[in-house]
């Protein structure tokens, strides 16, 4: 998938000379931040076989009750901190309610996607919410670029993108994560708590999307009603170009980033090349069915290799 | 009807030298059978002699490699159920087919409901479906859903569909197996009527007790041959069961324990076992009580559906007992959870090995730590890598699992291999009890008689050790003492050496003792020959 990432650069890039420069670049990859951090968390996700459809909506609800501390009144640091816990509750009740009701992830968060976007819409009152004072050090740090040129955003997605790695392949968390994808059965038989790692998946898809939308409110300054309404779909896109497959097991998070990453630079690329934008949301499409495509190909190539003799009873 | 009229008559159905492979395990090789019209024709064998193969054939579900099938004397050349159905053979198959959402009625016509300008004709479904019903005796509402009907009366609603096609040859594959005593004897009411009416039936079923009150002719199945085909009045529970067993070879077993040895090792060292008492799980298991002693194998054996699945989860923490009491050494009850199972040292070797035990697509590394690591608590959360690759080589080497090293992806090893993984990772965890459900399946000889020898060292390093197996040679050539559960209840309890194949197979289908009249002649307790 880097390949076609360094592809696609390079493609632009001759196209578009300008395309090149490292501000441009570099602003590829905060652009990628949001969706990319979500994607992040969906890797989890994915990993156990599961789809969260309410993170979109996690995001915003967060992202409108950190907001409105701060109209409060409240130090917008302890504000984003409130922000970042109520989106892991917001994953608790997810993962409770599945784990409670024994109903399938994707089908509760079919409920809270709606039930979220209503509570957020009643907080929000239909309007964006803006912080009043943007002087603090909170909203200074997203001015602030790395080496005067990488954007803080950007920086915390790569923190963020080597931390998540490290837990999904170094920690027992982790691997718990990844064996409930690759058996499901064998896992529970195994004696994998499956139930709470399930779970804490959800909380930590929540803390993610919590976080998100605090980093969203320091870039943007406001939280619009809308804005993450429409991130679910960008969000499993990147999950599965970066060659997580929704059968579980083999989360990458490396692949998420560079899934976030291609749809970025898809998006931005057609601006560039003057192209209508609306071609961007079809290539995005395209592009989806050709990773999955080549995906399928590269798994029968394996389990050709891997089938042995028939098993009977 | 009586079979003597086999030679007179043209056989309702018949085959000839039909063969089916299945990857390099031959199914049928070479099955020759005639069923005489009107009769009741019983086919019996063990797991795998190829019953089910055959009645798939004869139901048009599946093709033989070679050989003919005659319906009536007519060359039948049959690629699909559809075609079978068109030449009035029938199958009802141990698992139901039915739709569990749908209304008896609509299930009666799974497809080619009779219609009216292209509108599903509902009156005359009703028309065709209640004197079938009647005949039946299923005194059911025809709008009520599958699904709120009893396992006896679904049975019927799935004979009811085949008859409203009018069949000649009727086919039932165990029909029996889910049904209580009161339905089976109306299931053979309805055969007997059905049987008199002029239709073929062909009965495939475990429970040899069954058989012989309801079967003209038995037909016994061994190894995809057919071994013998008797009329009712001139053979035994006793020859069946021969013909089913053969014989098998011996010196594939450890030696047993001496029991004197056994039970002064249990006096001397912690006396503890596992204890189980009235245990009962509502529709599976009733009151069950036994003793397990450390070092001691307990061979379970019972029919599909007798309760030793639900006992083994009721063990594991899978199942909860609707009453009754487990005591495990540690002085605990049965675990809540497989979690907590994996923490008290209580293992299982799941019997689908594939599905439950392995993560196919990953390494022997990945695999045997997937207890240590998923289910043990732990002080750091961090992967000891050192320590899991550690604990692969130790097993590789342990077990001697034939691999490239820890890296080699489970996925591409034999069955044997596999089985060897699956117990590993069990035994990273040092566990007390080892649950082993089935544990050589789809395992070649060579890998089951090293099995068979980890078993017995299990046992020898004071562990419990419970074990179930289809394959009742092995119940019988490994262990101490064997618990035979028959619907739901311990049956019977022989000593290990007290019985042989015959002996158990009768047990575990009829669910006592075998007669000391039919008692086979060479019973195993002689010294057997061991291979070490």
């Amino acid at each position: 998938m880097l390949v076609a990432l360094v592809a696609l650069i390079v493609v632009v890039g001759l196209l578009r000379p300008n395309f090149l420069q490292p501000t441009t670049l570099f602003q590829q990859l905060s652009g990628a931040a949001f969706i990319g951090v979500l994607a992040l968390g969906m890797v989890f996700v994915v990993s156990i076989r599961d789809i969260d459809l309410s993170v979109g909506w996690i995001f915003n609800f967060s992202a409108v009750i950190a907001a409105k501390a701060m109209v409060l009144g409240v130090d917008p640091w302890i504000a984003a901190g409130i922000g970042i816990a109520f989106g892991a509750f917001l994953g608790l009740i997810n993962g409770v309610l599945a784990v409670w009701l024994r109903i399938p992830v994707i089908i509760i968060t079919l409920g809270t996607f709606s039930a979220f976007r209503g509570l957020s819409l009643v907080v929000n009152e239909s309007r964006a919410v803006v912080p009043p004072d943007k002087t603090g050090s909170f909203f200074a740090l997203f001015d602030v670029k790395l080496f005067g040129l990488i954007p803080s955003v950007a920086v915390a997605f790569v923190v963020l993108a080597v931390i998540l790695h490290l837990v999904l392949h170094r920690t027992r968390f982790g691997y718990r994560v990844q064996a409930m994808g690759s058996n499901p059965d064998a896992a529970r038989l195994g004696g994998i708590p499956v139930d709470r790692t399930r779970i804490l998946v959800l909380v930590l898809m929540g803390a993610i999307a919590g976080l998100t939308g605090a980093m969203f409110l320091g870039f943007r300054e406001a939280i619009d009603p809308v804005t993450g309404g429409d991130y679910l779909l960008p969000v499993v896109a990147a999950v599965i170009i970066g060659g997580t497959p929704l059968s579980g097991g083999r989360g990458t998070i490396v692949g998420a980033v560079v899934g976030a990453l291609i749809i970025q630079v898809i998006t931005t690329g057609i601006l560039f090349l003057g192209v209508d934008v609306k071609w961007s949301t079809f290539v995005t499409g395209a592009v989806i069915i050709l990773a999955v495509a080549v995906d399928q190909l590269v798994r029968r190539q394996r389990e050709r290799r891997t089938r042995d003799t028939v098993d009977l009873g | 009807m009586q079979a003597g009229a086999l030679t007179a008559v043209t056989p309702a159905i018949a085959v000839a030298g039909l063969r089916k492979a299945y990857g390099g395990i031959q199914a049928l090789a070479g099955v020759d059978l005639a069923v005489a019209p009107g009769s009741v024709h019983a086919v019996v064998g063990e797991n795998g002699a190829g019953k089910s193969t055959l009645m798939k054939i004869l139901a048009g579900a599946i093709r033989p490699d070679a050989g003919e099938v005659r319906i009536a004397g007519e060359l039948a050349e049959m690629a699909s159920p559809a075609d079978a159905r068109a030449r009035g053979v029938g199958i009802v198959y141990q698992e139901l087919s039915l739709f569990p959402d749908r209304s008896l009625l609509a299930n009666l016509f799974p497809d080619r409901q009779p219609t009216r300008l292209g509108f599903v004709d509902v009156p005359a479904m009703r028309r065709r479906a209640t004197p079938v019903l009647e005949r039946i005796g299923l005194d059911a509402d025809p709008d009520v859903s599958v699904g709120a009907l009893g396992i006896g009366e679904r049975q019927l609603v799935e004979l009811s569909r085949l008859l409203i096609e009018r069949p000649s040859v009727l086919i039932l594959d165990e029909p029996n197996s889910a049904l209580n005593e009161r339905e089976t004897g109306r299931l053979f009411a309805i055969l007997r009527e059905l049987s008199a009416a002029g239709i073929t039936i062909i009965y495939v079923s475990h429970r040899l007790e069954e058989v012989f009150q309801i079967a003209d002719r038995i037909t016994v199945m061994r190894n995809g041959a057919v071994v013998s085909t008797e009329d009712r009045s001139s053979t035994s529970i006793g020859k069946v069961v021969e013909a089913m067993v053969g014989t098998s070879p011996r010196e594939l077993f450890p030696p047993r324990r001496d029991p004197v040895e056994s039970a002064t090792r249990v006096l001397d060292g912690a006396p503890s076992g596992l204890v189980v008492r009235g245990l009962t799980v509502a529709d599976e298991l009733v009151d069950i009580s036994f003793e397990a002693r450390r070092g001691e194998i307990v061979g379970l054996a019972g029919l599909e559906g007798a309760g030793v699945a639900t006992l083994l989860g009721v063990l594991f923490g899978t199942r909860r007992a609707d009453a009754g009491e487990v005591r495990f050494p540690d002085g605990e009850g049965a675990p809540h959870s497989p979690t907590a199972a994996a923490r008290r040292g209580i293992s299982l070797v799941p019997a689908d090995r594939r599905h439950q035990g392995l993560m196919l697509d990953d390494t022997i590394e990945t695999n045997i730590s997937q207890v240590t690591v998923g289910a043990l608590h732990a002080r750091r959360p961090w992967l000891d890598r050192a320590a899991m690759w550690a604990a692969a080589r130790r097993q590789i080497a342990g077990l001697r699992i034939r691999a490239d090293g820890p890296a080699a992806v489970v996925g591409r090893l034999s069955g044997g291999n596999q089985q060897k993984v699956v117990i590993g990772k069990w035994l990273e965890v040092g566990p007390s009890v080892f649950l082993l459900d089935d544990p050589t399946r789809g395992v070649d000889v060579g890998a089951k008689r090293e099995i068979y020898r980890l078993i017995r060292e299990f046992a020898d390093g004071g562990r419990i050790v419970l074990f179930r197996s289809t394959e009742l040679p092995e119940i019988v050539g490994l262990s101490d003492r064997i618990l035979v559960l028959y619907r739901g209840r311990l049956a019977v309890e022989f000593e290990g050496g007290e019985i042989d194949d015959h002996g158990l197979l009768t047990a575990i289908n009829t669910g006592h003792r075998p007669d000391a009249g039919q008692a086979h002649p060479a019973p195993p307790s002689s010294p057997e020959e061991v291979i070490p």
